[in-house]
């Protein structure tokens, strides 16, 4: 016997990369985020091969929830073959030895930029949402102490002034994605900028979300089962992306979110944006049930309410 | 095992092969090349990776090809990983072994006006005489001094302190091990004097200097005096783990500046000080940080002189990795977005009528 064969294998990283102090720190935060649904909770924030801004947060959390068992989807705007969904699942999988797949269901680990699949998440699996932007409040102040203070005060009261000013000129609510949304109660968040139309899929969900900024060192949650609400005025309810009539121009199915390709003629073209979900529309014309039915409506019955446009 | 999709893979991996290839080729004798060829080069990458290593900053560098930035997270990314194994002892200017250290503030000082190395005073001519290989490198060293000169000096600040120009300094022992860590700890602001100088230490030095250089140039309320600027070679200090002897694990080039200035709107007579220290030599760098530290002292500095606004973007790895985020797809948020607009046109105007008037843009307050 020697030496040699007495010592583990060189390893030149730690298993999922980082190192055990900085995994007990995420875990502990996670858990601090899940105890305060929607409190943004400060963390250090350790630099990965990646560059900041590309996903560093969400894949902090990843990489401390990975194990070798775990089945990792990684999507950005919906897309499994997109650039940096491809970049992120290669690092994953290098440092982890986790399988993946582009199956929502399958997955016990999704990792998403800018969106939340259209197929129903179940209880058990965990959504990780990479954040830019964690702040709500950046549009009232762009001071983040000021903004903490507000958030400690339950002081909202610029976010319904944003609002109020927008149906004064617009006449209806002009946020694009991101909207912000009241979680159980208490907090405002920015949840990601995930369009609108993902929004109510955070209300009552069954799976948990995280969301991590990890430029802005700042993680959040939203646990199963917690209200999440968007922001609106009682008399002027909150609208979804209006895409009635977009129609996929390879699935032909309606009713779930769209890329919209702009065509040299001048007319669009649209393809659903989340690409598992036409794969399996693709392969067996089998999926499990959408958030959105096929006539749009949304599976939480009342929740999303016809448009109000008001006379101001 | 199986693998999801692998289009946007095997784009990613030429992509990367292509810019290899096109770049200069990574052999030991090359990245030794750089390592001494540009000293000042590596010291600025270390100093904003926080990581004093030559040989990997030399490889950093090699594997970018020369992309600051790019080199400046490669170090850092793999910085983050390395565990903490000791704490060095302090490195205190009057036991810095000093190769320059000059003040603006008076004429001569304790211990004397130091030149050392330094361009300054050169003339910025190309030497294309070189380039043709017409002459060779072969400009006149320096004369050797009769007596070396002395290897430390006392700081300028002291002799002040004496005076009574400047506060005294409230020395307090302090567990290294609780010395908060921007690196470890969540930053919160008003941020502990230690995150300050850490990340100023790790900070951009063009960011740093584009700050600084605002204040100077006459947004911040100060007039920087350059009270001391120093540039050595410091021994980390370690204790043995068995015995417990000091000794010294080796030297790192470190520079400090410190500016001066009256009062501020501190209300206090007497001077104040702006500090700043780094790996390397980075001179610049250090005055306008130290400028910066100064002006984040003021009860009301200019917007972009509060800690949390320079603390925030000065930040090499996280201003430059954001910045570069814009290349991504953002096609979701932008239709988001369109459709709000698509909306708000199809309510003042109605069927294909154009717009008769402009339509107020519309000012999203987020993406």
């Amino acid at each position: 016997m020697t030496l040699q064969d007495l010592a583990q294998p060189r390893q030149d990283y730690s298993y999922a990369f980082m190192d055990a102090y900085a995994k007990r720190e995420l875990r502990r935060r996670m858990l601090k985020a899940i105890a305060i649904p929607g409190y943004q909770v400060p963390y250090a924030s350790r630099e990965l091969p990646i560059a900041r801004g590309w996903g560093t947060g969400g894949l902090q959390v990843t990489l401390s929830l990975v194990g070798p068992e775990s089945v990792v989807k990684v999507i950005d705007q919906g897309a499994d073959d997109s650039v940096n969904a491809a970049n992120l699942r290669r690092f994953i999988t290098r440092m982890s030895g986790s399988q993946t797949t582009t199956d929502t269901l399958k997955a016990t680990l999704l990792q998403s930029r800018h969106r939340i699949p259209e197929e129903i998440m179940q209880e058990g699996q965990a959504l990780v949402l990479q954040v830019p932007d964690p702040e709500p409040l950046r549009g009232v102040t762009s001071d983040i102490s000021k903004a903490h203070q507000l958030h400690a005060d339950s002081d909202y009261g610029q976010m319904w002034l944003l609002l109020y000013e927008q149906l004064v000129r617009y006449r209806q609510y002009i946020q694009g994605a991101s909207y912000p949304s009241l979680v159980n109660g208490r907090y405002i968040i920015s949840p990601s900028p995930i369009p609108r139309w993902d929004t109510p899929k955070l209300h009552q969900s069954a799976h948990l979300t995280l969301l991590s900024a990890g430029r802005e060192k700042r993680l959040y949650a939203v646990p199963p089962y917690t209200d999440v609400y968007p922001l609106e005025f009682s008399d002027v309810p909150f609208q979804v992306e209006n895409q009635r009539g977009w129609v996929c121009k390879t699935t032909g199915v309606q009713n779930k979110f769209m890329n919209e390709l702009p065509q040299e003629d001048g007319t669009s073209q649209y393809e659903l944006s989340d690409s598992g979900y036409a794969e399996k529309l693709m392969n067996t014309g089998e999926t499990s049930s959408p958030y959105y039915d096929d006539q749009g409506n949304f599976y939480h019955a009342g929740y999303l309410k016809p448009p109000v446009l008001p006379t101001l | 095992m199986y693998v999801a999709v692998r289009g946007g893979e095997d784009a990613i991996q030429h992509a990367e092969q292509f810019y290899h290839a096109m770049a200069g080729k990574l052999t030991p004798q090359n990245i030794q090349l750089i390592q001494e060829q540009l000293p000042y080069l590596l010291d600025k990458v270390m100093g904003e990776g926080s990581l004093y290593a030559p040989e990997l900053a030399a490889l950093a560098l090699a594997q970018t090809g020369g992309d600051l930035y790019e080199a400046v997270l490669l170090l850092r990314a793999y910085r983050s990983t390395q565990p903490r194994i000791a704490y060095a002892a302090p490195a205190t200017a009057d036991k810095v072994l000093t190769v320059r250290r000059i003040s603006a503030a008076f004429k001569d000082i304790p211990g004397g006006q130091v030149l050392g190395p330094t361009l300054d005073y050169s003339h910025r001519l190309l030497r294309l005489d070189i380039l043709d290989g017409l002459a060779e490198d072969n400009e006149a060293t320096a004369p050797q001094a009769e007596l070396p000169a002395p290897s430390t000096y006392p700081a300028v600040a002291d002799w002040q302190r004496s005076q009574g120009l400047l506060p005294p300094i409230e020395a307090n022992q302090i567990d290294p091990v609780m010395i908060p860590d921007v690196t470890t700890d969540a930053v919160l602001f008003p941020a502990p004097r230690a995150h300050r100088l850490q990340a100023l230490a790790r900070a951009d030095t063009g960011g740093v200097l584009a700050l600084g250089y605002a204040s100077m140039r006459g947004y911040g309320l100060i007039h920087p005096t350059v009270n001391e600027l120093r540039l050595g070679y410091a021994e980390v200090e370690l204790k043995h783990p068995v015995t417990g002897e000091a000794f010294s694990a080796g030297r790192v080039r470190v520079s400090q500046a410190e500016v001066i200035s009256s009062g501020g709107d501190s209300g206090k007579a007497g001077y104040q000080l702006g500090f700043a220290a780094t790996l390397g030599w980075n001179e610049v760098k250090l005055i306008a940080a130290s400028t910066l530290d100064m002006e984040m002292n003021n009860r009301e500095p200019h917007p972009a002189h509060t800690e949390e606004f320079v603390m925030y973007h000065t930040e090499p790895v996280e201003s430059s990795g954001f910045c570069i985020h814009f290349k991504l797809p953002h096609y979701v948020t932008f239709a988001s977005s369109m459709d709000s607009v698509r909306k708000v046109i199809s309510t003042f105007y109605s069927g294909d009528q154009p717009p008769q008037q402009e339509l107020e843009t519309i000012r999203q307050v987020q993406p």
